[in-house]
């Protein structure tokens, strides 16, 4: 280590001291005139503005959310314990806001930005405002890249295009976060050198965590850690003890974090788990303040709570970059009831839902998406020719054999082209069941669901599908490398590729087949 | 909470009532008069805000108690708040009162905090020097706090200009930390 000479300090010191001026400082002050359950009411302040920063005591901060007459109503990010009646309150001058950047990546902050890993101070250049307004009309375009989750049911048949909102809906332990944390960890892909080949370009990730146990934060970022995902992602986390006003702003922050990565041009997906909770925070802070309740005692704007905040996903038009924000929102239903209020409410803003039922979830039907009532949008613009060939039956095949599912149940005689329906919907759904933290690259996914949809599974008896998906597509890594590789680099299946996946299929399932009977 | 909203709108009344007939500034002495007395008086308090004593017999004992001392607006005022039954917002109304009346005379409040006692020379130069920046009168309220070590904190209304060297030491301690974490 090179040695420092204490004329050095000292002449550094006297230079920033050379810069220090002594002025007056001029700030506007108010006085406490309540204070409990994270909301303060502030006399004076008249000068304060909506959404502005105030400083309490003890270095607690809080934001104006309420104007009034004669007072203001301020949310605080801090405890509140040790605020008293009478306390000055400070104005800030700035707008509650973030501190942005890369190094943000593989760290755990609060809505605020500080971190809380314990790996001392993230430093930043920039930070934007946790509130910004949405991009208009002229600065989008459509949505025309696939967002790759890795989970062949969703790829196939719901599929997300970057810059889109899709859902996550459903009950308690059905495997939201699940879903949402595959496609996170399936965006490793886009950051090696394989995907800069392909065109594919890093897509960065934001995961918010809002009102969850600070244990299972825990364990998704340690689950992070393990798959090496940490490394393109920040996570905001808001837990069940943090004050209710941190778990409203939290998604704002993820946002903004996310639009930091977009407006430079590149990728990013946020995910916000749940915002179920965080309509909760708002409507606690909501009544706090003494905002009239309306349908299950959330205020009035709490549809304005969300489609502000899902607005600001979107695809930048060429001219700003092309940099796109995907948001996967995850709202956790009571009992399957999608038509209660914040459910109906982000259903209408999003792009679509995957909806997951606790019903296929116990038959041990995972990932347990309902394909009947999942839907997206606009993904379908976005997804690779090659998925659409092999996926476009997909989906009549499940549809028919849901309807016919009820007959068999009766076990009456059906007829032969009943019969081959039923048998090639439960082998689809069969093909459809994928572990967790198991993500599958496209071009598998192409080639195991072209097997499905070709009725090459048709005589492989329902608990084989799986090891003849897994043995499938061992043999095509292993002799057709190359078939796989075209369909990636190509994206698309050309009459001779179908040719000849038709005849490699035809062979290993012939195989296949004599290996049951030994 | 208080209530501000309904002390101001009594307070307003009670002001062009009085500019009316050309007391403003009996009523105004008057006010000042209730205010000790609330403030002295916990009887005269608990008698304000307690509803337990009748309209009628709190109109009365009012009535002998002030009819004596204050002007006949003030006295007919008092006897509109019980009748209204608004009297435990008096001491609201007084002050609501004063800084409307403040604001009628252009008189602003100041409030000085220094760590040591100042001297009479230097309060005449601040008081001259507050006028010549506010243009308005300035009523000075003066506060020794020993823990801002020295110079000067100057509120005006909501505004505080701070000159304390605390607040200079503080902000010294920001440079040098925001100094040494610049990449260089």
């Amino acid at each position: 280590m090179a040695e420092v000479r204490p004329e050095e300090v000292s002449a550094i010191l006297r230079k920033q001291l050379a810069g220090f001026e002594k002025e007056t400082d001029i700030y506007d002050v108010g006085t406490v005139l309540q204070v409990g359950d994270g909301v303060a009411r502030v006399y004076g302040l008249t000068k304060a503005l909506m959404s502005e920063l105030v400083e309490f005591p003890h270095g607690v901060f809080g934001m104006v959310l309420n104007l009034e007459e004669d007072n203001v109503g301020c949310i605080l990010f801090g405890e509140s314990s040790e605020i008293r009646e009478g306390d000055p309150v400070k104005r800030t001058g700035r707008v509650a806001s973030l501190p942005v950047g890369e190094r943000m990546l593989g760290r755990v902050v609060n809505p605020l930005g500080q971190p809380i890993d314990g790996r001392g101070p993230v430093s930043t250049d920039t930070v934007m405002p946790i509130e910004r307004k949405a991009l208009g009309v002229i600065q989008r375009q459509k949505v025309k890249e696939p967002l790759q989750t890795g989970i062949k049911a969703v790829d196939g048949m719901i599929p997300i295009g970057r810059g889109q909102r899709e859902l996550i809906i459903g009950d308690r332990q059905t495997g939201k976060t699940a879903i949402a944390l595959d496609a996170i960890i399936n965006q490793r892909y886009t950051h090696t050198e394989a995907a800069k080949k392909q065109g594919v370009k890093p897509v960065y990730c934001i995961y918010v965590a809002i009102g969850q146990k600070s244990s299972t934060v825990a364990q998704v970022v340690d689950k992070l850690q393990q798959e090496g995902a940490m490394d393109y992602t920040v996570v905001i986390a808001a837990t069940a003890s943090d004050p209710a006003p941190m778990q409203y702003i939290a998604p704002y922050s993820g946002a903004t974090l996310g639009e930091f990565f977009r407006d430079s041009g590149r990728h990013a997906l946020v995910v916000y788990d749940d915002l179920t909770k965080q309509a909760q925070s708002y409507r606690q802070v909501s009544l706090l303040l003494r905002r009239p309740p309306g349908r299950e005692a959330y205020p009035g704007d709490v549809f304005y709570l969300h489609s502000r905040l899902l607005e600001r996903a979107s695809k930048l038009s060429e001219e700003l970059g092309g940099g796109s924000l995907t948001a996967l929102p995850v709202i956790e239903t009571q009992a399957g009831d999608v038509s209660a209020y914040i459910p109906t409410n982000v259903i209408s803003i999003t792009d679509g839902q995957i909806y997951l039922e606790p019903g296929m979830f116990n038959a041990g039907i995972r990932p347990a998406i309902n394909v009947g009532i999942s839907v997206s949008r606009v993904g379908g613009n976005a997804q690779t020719k090659a998925m659409k060939k092999v996926a476009g039956r997909l989906r009549i095949d499940l549809a028919q054999y849901r309807e016919l599912e009820a007959f068999a149940k009766f076990g009456s005689d059906l007829d032969k082209a009943t019969l081959a329906q039923l048998r090639r919907g439960s082998r689809l759904v069969e093909l459809l069941k994928q572990g967790q933290y198991v993500p599958m690259p496209v071009e598998r996914q192409v080639v195991s669901l072209f097997a499905g949809t070709n009725g090459f599974l048709d005589e492989i008896p329902l608990e084989q599908v799986l090891r003849y998906e897994r043995e499938l597509l061992e043999y095509m890594d292993m002799k057709y490398a190359t078939l796989m590789d075209e369909i990636v680099m190509k994206k698309e299946l050309t009459n001779e590729m179908v040719a000849s996946l038709t005849a490699v299929l035809k062979d290993f399932t012939a195989s296949f087949k004599a290996s049951l009977t030994v | 909470m208080r209530n501000t909203r309904v002390a101001r709108r009594y307070a307003l009344a009670l002001m062009s009532a009085a500019e009316e007939t050309g007391t403003l500034e009996k009523t105004t002495a008057d006010l000042v008069l209730l205010d000790g007395i609330t403030r002295t008086s916990r009887e005269f308090r608990l008698f304000l805000t307690t509803p337990v004593v009748s309209v009628s017999r709190k109109t009365a004992v009012v009535r002998e108690l002030l009819a004596a001392r204050t002007g006949a607006v003030t006295l007919t005022f008092m006897e509109l708040l019980i009748q209204k039954q608004r009297e435990p917002l008096l001491p609201d109304i007084i002050e609501q009162f004063t800084v409307l009346h403040d604001q009628r005379l252009g008189v602003v409040n100041v409030d000085i905090t220094s760590a040591t006692e100042l001297t009479a020379q230097q309060q005449q130069t601040l008081r001259t020097e507050l006028e010549r920046f506010t243009q308005k009168i300035v009523r000075v309220r003066l506060a020794i706090d020993g823990t801002i070590k020295g110079g000067l904190v100057v509120r005006i209304g909501d505004t505080v200009y701070d000159a304390s060297l605390t607040r200079q030491l503080e902000r010294l301690r920001e440079c040098f930390v925001r100094g040494a974490s610049l990449p260089n």
